[in-house]
């Protein structure tokens, strides 16, 4: 097994344990910091499949950002009411987690599904970037792709976020402003 | 294997380094407010004191580490090290010389960026595992004002990038001096390519750079939770802020992560403003003074010297000015660093396709 191999399992294996706490745990604000790990471990994921940029993208906007929001709301909301979420009943198979058993146990299908037909060794696609050698390796500096990509080919939905972003902001502006005495 | 064996010893340099700092930064800190404020500061252990801050730290690690009966255990034992680590970790991309920088990566500012918001988290965690009033305050008070002040900071920051075209900190670096392979102009009219010197600095490249540093370098003050920036830890208010709780060597670590921060800081504003590990002194006619103090030697000298420097001047900073009060926090910030900032940016753009 080479280096890169044992990474791979190591980061994964981080990953899915530490996802799989943050969603059973009664300890709410606990499972956010163990969604920090599950972020982190993603984060070494990406850096391993040569995407580097989203990788510390991913640092920036979830935990730098996200997270820390998340958290904010917690820590206002105050220990007491946080702790009505632990008094609850913690069977996991019951009616009322039924619907969602259902969804997860599906959709799990699906991936699994679309894991074992892909054949990913083997799609014409990628083979044929590799004969063209069109293929990014280790070294190559990948910020002057993604800027020119985002200025030419994908303009159209760079802008439409930026839109939407925009819309947020106004939102946000016009939710915390101060009502006049009309 | 031994290209891993590289790796071990430059983290571990890195480490003691970190440590090392932080015990001459506590003395000097000492020192500075001493003589601003007209006293002798430490006198008693060593030669004028100078070994207090070792007589602290030993007396650290034989404190008992106590753990708050209603903390979160976990949570609090955890926190510093989160803390210390998003410091650490920065360290790795930041070039010391030519030639000489811990992880050459591609994306180094970005990472680095990156890597420090994760203190915030750290702060966070320290704040709600105390299960402390004065704790949760402060590290809400301290997430707050990091958050804000990100983007003024990352603004100012990209207004540079704009102008080197690299995310990558040693290509920064080289492009502001003699070593550059592109051509520089100081103020975009005078050719300096081969005189270098102070006049190859990123802000002597693009005027409009030194209100970007001037940004840069309030925004992280308040990073690094220092005074005038230190309502996170407002001793007249809070205790001490999300630090209240912890003891000994934990709190060792957050001392050590504050005194780290502050010389990453510090070292980033000298990599992209202020000329990185070039030499400040111009090729002069026949004198070339620049290309004699250019080298791996001269260029650690150089980037320690100009780092510690605005550490000084934090430190002059932190002693002189009252703090901040929130609100006015906030609202410099967002009322004044950030449309600055903005305007640094676009200044970059114009500079960038009209002058270079």
């Amino acid at each position: 097994m080479t280096l890169v191999r044992v990474l791979f399992y190591f980061l994964s294996f981080i990953a899915i344990v530490s996802a799989l706490y943050a969603a059973s745990s009664k300890n709410l604000v606990r499972s956010i910091f163990v969604f920090f790990v599950t972020l982190f471990a993603l984060a070494g994921l990406y850096v391993l499949a040569l995407a580097d940029f989203v990788a510390v993208t991913q640092i920036v906007i979830y935990v730098g950002g996200i997270l820390v929001l998340i958290l904010f709301a917690f820590m206002l909301s105050g220990k007491e009411t946080l702790n009505v979420i632990k008094q609850q009943n913690s069977r996991i198979i019951s009616l009322k987690t039924l619907p969602a058993i259902l969804l997860a146990a599906l959709f799990f299908i699906v991936l699994l599904n679309v894991v074992l037909k892909a054949d990913a060794d083997n799609l014409p696609w990628i083979r044929e970037s590799i004969s063209l050698k069109n293929e990014i390796t280790p070294n190559a500096i990948m910020i002057d792709n993604i800027g020119v990509n985002l200025m030419t080919r994908y303009l159209l939905p760079f802008e439409a976020i930026s839109i939407l972003l925009l819309m947020a902001l106004v939102g946000a502006a016009h939710l915390s402003r101060k009502e006049g005495k009309a | 294997m031994n290209f891993y064996f590289t790796y071990f010893i430059v983290a571990i340099g890195l480490f003691s380094f970190s440590a090392f700092f932080a015990l001459f930064g506590v003395y000097a800190e000492r020192k500075i407010s001493a003589f601003i404020q007209d006293r002798l500061g430490p006198t008693e252990t060593g030669k004028f004191g100078s070994l207090q801050t070792l007589a602290d730290i030993l007396k650290m690690i034989q404190k008992e580490l106590i753990i708050p009966a209603a903390a979160d255990k976990w949570l609090f034992m955890l926190a510093p090290a989160v803390i210390f680590i998003a410091v650490y970790m920065g360290f790795a991309a930041l070039p010391w010389a030519p030639g000489l920088i811990p992880s050459k990566i591609n994306l180094g500012i970005y990472y680095v960026f990156a890597i420090i918001s994760i203190e915030t988290l750290g702060i966070l965690m320290a704040g709600w595992g105390s299960n402390n009033k004065y704790s949760l305050l402060g590290a809400m008070r301290s997430a707050a004002q990091i958050i804000s002040y990100e983007i003024p900071a990352g603004f100012a920051i990209i207004a540079v990038v704009m102008i080197a075209q690299t995310l990558n900190l040693q290509e920064v670096a080289i492009q502001q001096g003699i070593l550059s392979a592109e051509k520089i102009k100081f103020a975009g009219f005078w050719d300096v390519t081969s005189i270098g010197g102070l006049f190859s600095w990123n802000i002597f490249r693009a005027p409009h750079l030194i209100i970007a540093f001037v940004i840069y370098f309030i925004a992280s003050l308040a990073e690094s939770n220092r005074a005038p920036f230190d309502i996170p830890e407002a001793e007249s208010e809070l205790v001490a802020g999300f630090h209240t709780e912890f003891t000994g060597i934990r709190f060792a670590l957050v001392f050590l992560a504050e005194y780290s921060m502050m010389f990453l800081v510090s070292m980033i504003g000298v990599i992209l403003f202020l000329g990185a590990w070039n030499t400040p002194l111009p090729n002069i006619g026949p004198v070339h003074l620049a290309t004699w103090t250019t080298g791996m030697a001269w260029g650690i000298l150089w980037v320690t010297l100009k780092t510690l420097a605005l550490v000084g001047v934090q430190m002059w900073i932190r002693w002189t000015l009252p703090r901040f009060r929130v609100d006015q926090l906030m609202n410099l910030c967002w009322k004044v660093l950030t449309p600055l900032a903005f305007a640094c940016m676009l200044i970059s753009g114009v500079w960038r396709l009209w002058l270079m």
